[in-house]
């Protein structure tokens, strides 16, 4: 019967390592706790990966500068909260449930289903906002002072 | 007048929608699956079915956190104004005179009108979403919310459940004329900050305003992070969006459940896709709604499609060509798209 578990739990562990990785670091992400969380149950090496990797000063300072502790949560609050391992129980079920749910995301399912079309990804009233917002995130084209001065008059 | 417009518009237009005929939001029930079987092979369940079929039974660890908002005093859905009260009628050499002010200064009835449809009408939906109050009972949507995808019933849950749900109807908002579309949003917005202030004054019985603007700070800085990371997530992909959901809405919690994150991103996704088939004037004109969790939305035929576009058309275009029609009810924006 753990076997059984162990092996669903591996497969989710594969699907979850599909999971893109952020392009804007945060406090925490999907992929890291997830995969803590499963490759324990699968019996792998945890923490060799990505979710262990100690951020740099660099990226300490980015998410100190953007985020003050979530609302109402004391810090040591939301750290004890952070160190927790829930116990579970999982079945072989439920875990290919998990796993399966994990793929449909995967593979955008939704996305494609309830295409949206220009309307909306390329809205009329401001037909780049989108193009401009991944631009700044990817790198690919960074905001001078000039532009910013410029949406902060017109809006956009 | 304008409370006039809001009532009558948004239900004609919502019945225009709902109808079979045009069918764009198509109930589980009965009918949707006879008229879409042909065009649609794979079913859907609603997603609430598909969060209620996961058989993962751990508690999340916030889950216990209940503080459900037990308020000394209620604050009423709105504002204590009589003008936004639903059994208020303006009397009619008011509503008169007020037709005159429209003609004879020629306002701009578009730009008017976001007060009452986007400040007033829109928050109201927005905001009754996940609303919920101790010893009462729990409305479809926020069941689907507290109990299917166990949130914690918290003032900070409402308000990521409201946000999430502002955040659907600013998508549409961007696509309308960009002068319309940013008065829009800023009067959603600026309608938020001040009910939640008063809510948390009047409700959460907070004493100090010194403590009370902490707390708005905090919730702005919440809302630009999650209107920045759905937006990503729209954008890109289903598992970007997922992860931005899982971030803002279940609090990054350790322990979440895949299924219930697919059933909302089947929810969000799916809000989406029933705003980008609205044309701008039904939109503005306080024509949407959200779908219930409960109910499945399937996509439309190309057919079902153009047949519900002919109705559109014609109910606006009748509408304009209208001789008798209100200055009140005017408007320029287009009902073709």
């Amino acid at each position: 019967m753990s076997g059984m578990i162990r092996e669903a739990a591996k497969q989710l562990v594969r699907s979850l390592e599909k999971l893109p990785e952020e392009r804007v670091k945060h406090i925490v992400s999907l992929k890291g706790s997830q995969l803590e969380r499963y490759k324990y149950i699968a019996g792998l090496e945890t923490g060799s990966q990505g979710s262990k990797q100690k951020p740099s000063l660099q990226d300490i300072k980015d998410i100190i500068n953007r985020t003050s502790g979530p609302l109402g949560l004391q810090k040591d609050t939301l750290k004890k909260a952070q160190d927790v391992i829930p116990e579970e129980q999982f079945t072989a079920e439920t875990i290919q449930e998990q796993a399966q749910s994990l793929n449909t995301i995967l593979s955008n399912k939704y996305r494609d289903y309830y295409s949206v079309g220009d309307k909306l990804l390329k809205p009329q009233g401001n037909p780049v906002y989108y193009q401009r917002l991944m631009d700044e995130i990817e790198g690919k084209k960074k905001e001078t002072f000039w532009t910013a001065m410029r949406t902060v008059v017109l809006g956009k | 007048m304008l409370n006039y417009t809001l009532a009558t518009g948004s239900r004609s237009t919502l019945r225009a929608l709902r109808n079979p005929k045009n069918g764009l939001l198509l109930k589980n029930a009965s009918f949707s699956t006879k008229s879409v079987k042909s065009n649609e092979p794979d079913k859907f369940e609603s997603p609430e079915e598909l969060a209620s079929k996961s058989h993962l039974k751990t508690q999340p660890i916030d889950f216990p956190n209940k503080a459900p908002v037990n308020p000394k005093k209620k604050r009423p859905l709105l504002s204590d104004s009589k003008y936004e009260s639903k059994l208020y009628q303006l009397p009619k050499w008011k509503e008169a005179l007020g037709e005159i002010v429209i003609r004879s200064f020629n306002l701009d009835m578009d730009k008017v009108r976001s007060g009452p449809v986007a400040g007033s009408y829109y928050y109201a939906l927005c905001k009754e979403q996940g609303l919920q109050f101790e010893n009462e009972p729990l409305s479809t949507t926020a069941k689907f919310f507290y109990h299917d995808l166990k949130l914690p019933r918290t003032f900070s849950q409402w308000f990521q459940i409201t946000i999430l749900h502002e955040w659907i109807l600013f998508v549409r908002m961007r696509a309308m004329p960009f002068k319309y579309g940013k008065n829009y949003q800023q009067k959603l917005v600026d309608r938020t900050f001040t009910d939640i202030e008063l809510r948390l004054f009047d409700e959460m019985n907070v004493n100090s305003s010194r403590i009370a603007d902490q707390y708005l700070k905090d919730f702005n800085s919440q809302l630009r992070g999650a209107v920045f990371a759905y937006d990503e997530g729209f954008v890109t992909d289903d598992s970007t969006l997922a992860a931005a959901i899982w971030r803002n809405l279940f609090g990054g919690r350790k322990n979440v459940d895949m299924v219930h994150l697919e059933a909302m991103v089947r929810y969000v996704r799916s809000q989406l896709y029933v705003l980008s088939k609205m044309s701008d004037r039904e939109f503005a004109m306080g024509g949407f709604k959200f779908v219930s969790p409960d109910e499945t939305v399937y996509r439309l035929s190309s057919q079902q499609e153009s047949d519900m576009k002919k109705a559109v058309i014609e109910k606006y275009e009748a509408m304009d060509n209208n001789p008798d029609l209100l200055p009140s009810d005017r408007s320029k924006l287009s009902y073709e798209n």
